[in-house]
């Protein structure tokens, strides 16, 4: 497998997602991948939501097992609201891995219109990752965020943090290491619920 | 549904990212089994595909699954052996127990291997100019002032400095120390710098 994420934990997520796939041959005994299914095979023609990683493993094979289809949040009607304002979407329930699921599918897409959805909505929803960084509300302003953009939020709002630091102070301190910080901080939150 | 065992161990991974989880023995244990037995399944069907040929599209499909399942398990190594590499340069070659105690044998036995490793790298720095060596895990900053004033946040106990003064690092207590021998306790969050 040509990939160079393969030991990434947040590309294993992605690829967990769940896309809407036909099946285009027989499968004997694999019945329980359909939960209405009441025989034991999977007949050709089904059409199930299967993980990414299964469809595009048996996307993959010679030949084809699978088809697969674009989930709901890639297909026209989503991507006319996309188009028209992507701002007024909350990420967070309707695709967690927008951008890096629409990466995969973008390939079984004929008209090639998920690509430039993906660049567009981006480009619109940069001034939201913006906003969110400086914002005193985080909870809210952060919530209609996907996985990606809360990273991109987070890390801005530290370097934000150390910038104006800086600036004040003209000095950076020593300070505790990050991860000796955090465990003790876990510690205290086991203690106090001991 | 395959691979969803695996999926669990991993989020959690993911949920902590900046600190160690303890080393899920079980749950890998589960997942390994899994594993076997669709490896048995597949030799058993793979076998009987010279009568029935459309048995063949199931054994990838499991194959995938096996496929994944390994990859996963891969990742979850390989992201818990980056923290232990980050433990030994912020904890330092010596472990407090209750971190010790969430790596599992092995993993303890690759950072003690680590930390010689390391050890002997940084001793061996600067030989050919006449050093005995360099710590790398100091001076990750570049020092402003040769000392600094500290206040101390646990009990520490003594402390032997260079000159050969002893002091007494208590809890709440400050004190003024020249910044090399105090940035190590600083990273190890027993001393505070005062600004």
């Amino acid at each position: 497998m040509a990939n160079s994420n393969y030991l990434s934990i947040s590309d294993i997520l992605v690829t967990n997602e769940k896309v809407p796939c036909k099946f285009l041959l027989d499968l004997p005994k694999m019945g329980f991948l359909d939960p209405s299914a009441t025989e034991n095979d999977l007949k050709a023609g089904t059409n199930i939501e299967i993980p990414l990683w299964l469809a595009e493993s048996l996307y993959t094979r010679r030949p084809p097992l699978v088809s697969v289809d674009l989930p709901k949040i890639y297909k026209e009607t989503y991507r006319e609201i996309l188009n028209a304002d992507s701002c007024t979407v909350d990420m967070h329930k309707l695709g967690q891995h927008f951008y890096e699921l629409g990466c995969y599918i973008a390939k079984h897409d004929i008209k090639g219109e998920v690509s430039s959805t993906l660049l567009n909505t981006f480009r619109q929803r940069f001034k939201m990752i913006l906003s969110a960084s400086v914002s005193t509300d985080s909870i809210n302003s952060v919530q209609p965020l996907s996985m990606s953009e809360r990273k991109r939020t987070e890390a801005a709002v530290v370097t934000e943090r150390a910038l104006s630091s800086w600036l004040k102070i003209g000095d950076c301190p020593l300070t505790t290491a990050n991860m000796v910080a955090n465990h003790r901080k876990r510690k205290r939150a086991e203690m106090e619920l001991l | 549904m395959f691979g969803e065992k695996v999926i669990e161990l991993l989020k959690e991974a993911e949920r902590n990212s900046d600190t160690i989880d303890l080393y899920n023995d079980e749950k890998i244990r589960q997942i390994i089994q899994e594993m076997h037995i669709l490896f048995k399944m597949n030799m058993d069907d793979a076998n009987a595909t010279t009568e029935n040929k459309s048995l063949w599209t199931t054994v990838q499909v499991r194959h995938s699954a096996l496929e994944r399942n390994k990859r996963c398990l891969l990742a979850y190594l390989y992201n818990r052996m980056n923290k232990i590499k980050t433990l030994r340069w912020e904890f330092g070659s010596v472990l407090p127990p209750d971190v010790r105690e969430l790596l599992s044998d092995s993993e303890y036995e690759w950072f003690s291997k680590y930390s010689t490793n390391l050890a002997s790298y940084m001793r061996s720095l600067g030989e050919d100019i006449g050093y005995s060596g360099i710590d790398l895990t100091e001076n990750l900053r570049p020092p402003k002032s040769l000392y600094i004033e500290v206040l101390c946040v646990t009990d520490y106990g003594k402390l032997e400095l260079e000159d050969g003064d002893v002091i007494m690092l208590k809890k709440n207590s400050r004190h003024y120390l020249p910044t090399e021998e105090c940035q190590t306790l600083i990273r190890q969050g027993v001393l505070k710098q005062i600004i």
